[in-house]
């Protein structure tokens, strides 16, 4: 993997890095008076994707309904767009752009696919269910010393660390 | 102190979406920066291979949390200004764990995986593809996974106050910890990798600083001044309201405000819905629990909010929660409903203790305010066996029945010489433009409340009449005598199904003689009406787009093809549903549709029972029958009468419109 050792060389260090998080986080709740959020962006395409294809369906289930005929105008939905393009300044800037499909070498293609799909869909559902991810609960609420938020900070540890043994192979080089 | 986008309501307004944009591109160029564009290197936690997600996202959260509570001790913001995320445990403890479940698995999270697409990631492109199925399939299961999503559900609560120690002794415990974890990733990555740990001075610099600032703020804890409001000093002063009973509401402040149509109080039933529906102080609305907060944000600290159960304890948590939450308005109902049933409603003759002759006066005038909540809730022994109306629609079988029963009042809409040759025996006629007069400029408005009480009068009606309106062909004009009635207050009213033509049909008596009439003194109660809003209102709820506006005009007017106006078209964003659709005529008799199918029609539009409908047409007359299938038919709970209208709107040239038709060439 050449290309990692290459982008390692460029990372930033961990630490510097973690403080710059924070200062953009920082900088959320005191302009926008809200935290960082990425899943809630990805629901509202969901919404709208269904809305597209059902509309009256959608319009009357009682999860994406009441978010109304407009799901995207909502401004997650931007912050989410916004992660794509201020990570592609950095690609651009300090890494390279490369197409791959990123698995250890012992596993097949198709099977590194159904595990980044089917951790996709568990993602996306428990985001919904907990409303928020590792961005909006996990680092937004923490820092915000929310109760509930450290739980899902906590749980999503112990969740990974459980299920980590069972998908080792696809890093297995 | 800073004013957020969330303070202003601008959240998703241009500048809001403008501001996320680029706070989200600084976001996405840090995580790209740390490394997060791979998903080997975020696995690596996993397998204690690359610990850089610990150190970044630990990094990050104790610099924000650090930050935020410097920003509040320096008074720059407050927390009200910041939307804080509520506990539902059950929800984040296993949404958490499942969430888990599936980054392990995929080897990315929502954020990170934007970040890998820009780095030309396949995995993390399926893994969005994945999370958007995820979403959606959240949402078709939601009805079964509803429960678990309200689970535990506590408001927003601090996780010092949980762990029951003070704000600044919690930062420098999590910093502390957290830098002992920093230093543990170090030695984990050496161990596994066998490499010589990265030469971390940033470790040690960004550590101290971390550890500093958070003393400070432990310090300057202990020795603050009243004036810098932090939150544990938000805290006792709450303990002392809650010490000294200034987070109560006596049952009679609370039923005179009531009654003197005192619009700044939100009095909110917190019990089930199913006991709410069952019966409830009248003007109460009903919130779950778990929706407390974010349903009473628009009015924190605004007005008084009051919130009720059967007992003190649910409202009592709640209040506690909100008042956290930097919420100051909210009181709880001393004694819950059940004190307000004793200590208003309860008959004079049943009390044991004397009262004088005012506080009897006031319990008669609750008593006879609040009266129907009392009739479905609790059947009080002094309940005398009265008529009641079996549902909002009746048949003939049932009016011919009760025909002779002295409380009711039978109304007939039809036009005055249909009435004068043949109406139902004893019924009175009433012209529905009647009801409607020139308001403040705007024509064909509902009477005020104390014209109406008056014309009411007049017909001899008294609060405790049962009223049946009978139709000829336009349903609508009973159902806008409907409003009539309930702008007084007056609720108790049915509508004869299929009208006169029905009752015809049916070969029920008729005459041609005039009833007498004793006049009455109808009360005039202004509070009544909660139901008719403002073209401010209207406009407040296109900007938010969980109000469902219904335009109950018929189609072409909708699309602005045709126009009795000084504009075409329609309210932004209402939806057309035609009055003319939800009525049917069979034989000449004009009824309503089914109930099956007009729940079927409108579950289409408006998401759920308790989605907030405001339903407008030209003048008022045709939407009033929509309202009373939404909220009589159909059960919907927050539904709301635009009167003024399109005519109003469309007068008012900076009011925004849509019109469909003006956009084609």
């Amino acid at each position: 993997m050449n290309e990692t050792e290459n982008s390692k060389e460029r990372l930033m260090n961990p630490y510097a890095a973690g403080v710059c998080l924070g200062l953009v986080l920082l900088g959320s709740f005191l302009v926008l008076g809200a935290g960082l959020g990425a899943s809630a962006g990805l629901a509202r395409v969901g919404a709208c994707l269904e809305l597209c294809v059902f509309r009256s369906h959608t319009l009357a289930s009682e999860y994406f309904g009441k978010w109304g005929q407009t799901p995207m105008q909502y401004y997650l939905v931007y912050m989410f767009v916004g992660v794509f393009f201020g990570a592609l300044i950095s690609v651009l800037l300090y890494s390279r752009f490369h197409v791959t499909l990123e698995r250890g070498r012992s596993v097949s293609a198709k099977h590194r696919t159904i595990l980044a799909l089917v951790g996709g869909v568990i993602v996306g559902f428990a985001s919904r269910l907990a409303s928020g991810c590792t961005s909006g609960q996990a680092l937004t609420g923490t820092a915000q010393l929310m109760t509930g938020s450290v739980v899902f900070l906590v749980c999503v540890f112990a969740g990974g660390y459980a299920m980590a043994f069972f998908v080792r192979r696809q890093w297995h080089d | 102190m800073i004013k957020t986008l969330f303070d202003t309501g601008a959240l998703d307004s241009g500048t809001g979406f403008i501001s996320a944009l680029l706070i989200g591109m600084a976001f996405g160029f840090v995580l790209q920066r740390a490394g997060f564009g791979s998903s080997r290197r975020l696995a690596g936690v996993f397998y204690f291979k690359d610990m850089t997600v610990i150190k970044v996202m630990f990094t990050a959260v104790i610099t924000a949390m650090l930050g935020l509570a410097l920003c509040q001790r320096f008074g720059w913001i407050a927390l009200d200004s910041v939307y804080l995320l509520p506990t539902v445990y059950g929800a984040q403890l296993v949404g958490g764990l499942i969430f888990g479940v599936g980054f392990v698995m995929s080897g990315w999270c929502p954020g990170t995986a934007a970040a890998g697409l820009a780095q030309g990631k396949i995995d993390a492109l399926i893994f969005l593809g994945g999370a958007v199925l995820g979403s959606i399939l959240f949402n078709e299961l939601y009805a079964l996974v509803k429960p678990l999503s309200q689970l535990g559900a506590s408001g927003v609560l601090f996780v010092y106050d949980s762990l029951g120690m003070t704000q600044g002794a919690f930062l420098v415990g999590f910093t502390v910890v957290g830098i002992l974890c920093f230093a543990l990733c170090e030695y984990v990555e050496r161990r596994q990798v066998g490499l010589a740990p990265m030469p971390n001075p940033m470790l040690k610099a960004v550590s101290l600083c971390l550890v500093v600032l958070a003393v400070t703020l432990l310090m300057t804890a202990s020795s603050e001044t009243p004036a810098t409001g932090v939150s544990s000093l938000d805290e006792s002063r709450m303990l002392q309201a809650v010490d000294e009973a200034q987070d109560h509401m006596e049952p009679e402040a609370l039923a005179d405000r009531l009654m003197a149509q005192d619009r700044s109080l939100l009095l909110v039933d917190v019990r089930p819905v199913g006991e709410y529906n069952q019966g409830h102080i009248r003007g109460a609305v009903h919130i779950p629990m778990a929706d407390l907060h974010a349903t009473l944000l628009p009015t924190k600290n605004a007005g008084t909010i009051v919130l009720y159960s059967n007992g003190m304890t649910h409202p009592a948590q709640a209040r506690d929660s909100l008042a956290r939450a930097g919420f100051s308005n909210v009181f709880i109902l001393t004694d819950g409903l059940a004190g307000f049933q004793q200590r208003c409603l309860k008959p004079v003759s049943l009390r044991r203790e004397p009262l004088s002759a005012a506080q009897t006066a006031a319990v008669n005038q609750w008593r006879v305010f609040f009266g129907r909540a009392q009739k479905t809730k609790t059947a009080t022994p002094a309940a005398i066996e009265t008529l009641t109306l079996p549902s909002a629609i009746i048949g003939t079988s049932w009016l011919a029945d009760h025909l002779e029963t002295p409380n009711l009042v039978v109304i007939d809409l039809r036009k005055q010489s249909e009435y004068s040759t043949s109406h139902i025996p004893g019924s009175l006629a009433l012209g529905v433009e009647n009801l409607r007069t020139h308001v403040l400029g705007l024509g064909s408005m509902l009477s005020p409340v104390d014209l109406l009480a008056r014309q009411v009068s007049f017909m001899g009606i008294d609060p405790e009449d049962l009223v049946v309106l009978v139709p000829g062909e336009a349903v609508r004009d009973t159902t806008l005598a409907g409003l009539a009635l309930e702008r007084i207050g007056h609720t108790a009213y049915a509508i004869l199904n299929g009208g006169f033509a029905q009752w015809v049909a049916d070969e029920r008596p008729v005459n041609a003689d005039m009833p007498d009439v004793t006049l009455s003194q109808y009360p005039v109660r202004a509070e009544a009406d909660q139901f008719t809003v403002t073209a401010a209102t209207v406009l407040e709820a296109v900007r938010l787009s969980s109000v469902v506006i219904i335009d109950a005009r018929p189609a072409k007017y909708y699309q602005g093809i045709k126009s009795d106006e000084a504009r075409a078209g329609h309210i932004p964003g209402a939806v057309n549903r035609p009055y003319t659709e939800d009525v049917q005529t069979i034989d000449k008799v004009t009824t309503l549709k089914s109930v099956e199918d007009l729940a079927r029609l409108y579950a289409r539009l408006i998401p759920a029972k308790a989605t907030h409908v405001i339903v407008y047409c030209r003048t008022g007359h045709q939407a009033s029958q929509t309202v009373f299938v939404l909220k009589y038919l159909l059960a919907y709970t927050h539904v709301q009468w635009y009167d003024g209208g399109w005519s109003e709107w469309a007068s008012k040239q900076a009011l925004p419109i849509k019109s469909p038709a003006a956009a084609k060439p």
